[in-house]
């Protein structure tokens, strides 16, 4: 906070760098958003719908599976209230990303709290909770979520609006919809260590599936419930609240 | 004129469910040790159920065994192995594209 604190456009150089590391966590997600921003402005030109209403999609409800699922709800002629109903299904998912970056999100002001709400995404959520330890003052960690969270949305809207522009040029054969467990796998196995985040995957991984009839997309949403139930319940060997038992497990123990 | 509208009240929708979580725990409160320990789990948990849904099931049924999930098994083993998010992507897109160009 001395003479390396330039102001530029109003922000001073410590939180351009946090905001910097921010991006820099997401990055690698990037230019899968990207693509799938491609994959819906297609989806809105080949529906025939307005290119602004396509464009203002994508920055308004920021949230791809759902945009995607409202077009066909559309095409197919399905009644609007369906088509809202169906998107908001979807997305009750980030309900439980609100509510785990509430701790997160406390000491921020008002204002940044309304405003980061509105960029939360499957990527920059789990990224931002990932790094949330490493930053212990609120204000760099404001700027370090803005980082990697503004941006990623402005490559989705960019993305989106290139596909609008250029229809689909993407072959079909080359079948990008990998990007999508893709991106997903990268965000989650590096991560991926204690056993209750493990038994979690496990529950998660087989309640979509045995829920796949589900409609509207309903097995996700219970397959992420159950995960958080049930791994929850298990005991993590490297945190075993000493503070409640009384006692202190062997630190970092077997696996 | 009615793409307009639907996007609109889902965008509505989708913030009120946005600020939800935020809202409703936020503010100075110490919460319990049990929540904690579950919104912990949120990450893990939702990203293996959009990877479980995405990669293993096509609508309601199964996907086909093949180039997916394979192009999956070496991006986990990769990501097991380097710990880092650019690499797995790098070596998924690789296998993958291998793997289609092979015709499977």
């Amino acid at each position: 906070m001395s003479e390396s604190n330039r102001v530029v456009l109003g922000v001073a150089s410590q939180q351009w760098r946090d905001t910097w590391a921010g991006i820099r966590a997401v990055a690698p997600l990037m230019p899968g958003a990207v693509l799938f921003g491609l994959a819906f402005g297609a989806l809105v030109r080949v529906a025939g719908i307005d290119p602004w209403v396509g464009n203002y999609a994508s920055v308004s409800v920021v949230a791809g599976a759902s945009q995607i699922a409202i077009v066909e709800q559309l095409r197919a002629g399905a009644p609007a209230l369906i088509a809202v109903v169906t998107a908001l299904v979807i997305n009750a998912r980030m309900a439980l990303y609100s509510a785990a970056l509430a701790p997160v999100f406390a000491a921020f002001p008002r204002r940044w709290q309304l405003g980061l709400a509105h960029i939360i995404t499957d990527q920059s959520a789990v990224v931002s909770l990932q790094h949330a330890d490493d930053w212990p003052d609120p204000v760099r960690r404001r700027w370090f979520i803005w980082g990697a969270s503004g941006p990623f949305v402005a490559v989705w809207s960019m993305g989106t609006a290139a596909g609008i522009a250029l229809g689909p040029v993407i072959p079909e054969s080359w079948q990008i919809g990998f990007i999508v467990p893709l991106m997903f796998i990268a965000v989650l196995v590096p991560g991926l260590r204690t056993s209750p985040a493990m038994v979690a995957v496990a529950v998660a991984t087989a309640v979509v599936v045995l829920g796949k009839d589900l409609p509207f997309g309903l097995n996700v949403l219970f397959g992420a419930l159950a995960g958080i139930g049930v791994g929850s319940l298990v005991p993590d060997g490297r945190r075993a609240a000493p503070r409640e038992e009384g006692h202190v497990d062997d630190a970092g123990g077997e696996p | 004129m009615t793409a307009f509208l639907v996007f609109t009240a889902a965008a509505v929708g989708t913030y009120l469910i946005r600020l939800s979580g935020v809202w409703l725990l936020g503010g100075d409160r110490e919460l319990p040790d049990r929540v904690t320990r579950a919104l912990r789990l949120v990450g893990p948990a939702a990203m293996a159920a959009i990877i479980a849904n995405a990669l293993l099931l096509e609508g309601s049924e199964w996907r086909t065994f093949g180039a997916w999930h394979l192009a999956a098994l070496v991006a986990v083993g990769v990501a097991l192995w380097r710990r880092t998010m650019g690499v797995t992507i790098a070596a998924g897109v690789a296998a993958f594209a291998v793997l289609l160009a092979t015709g499977l």
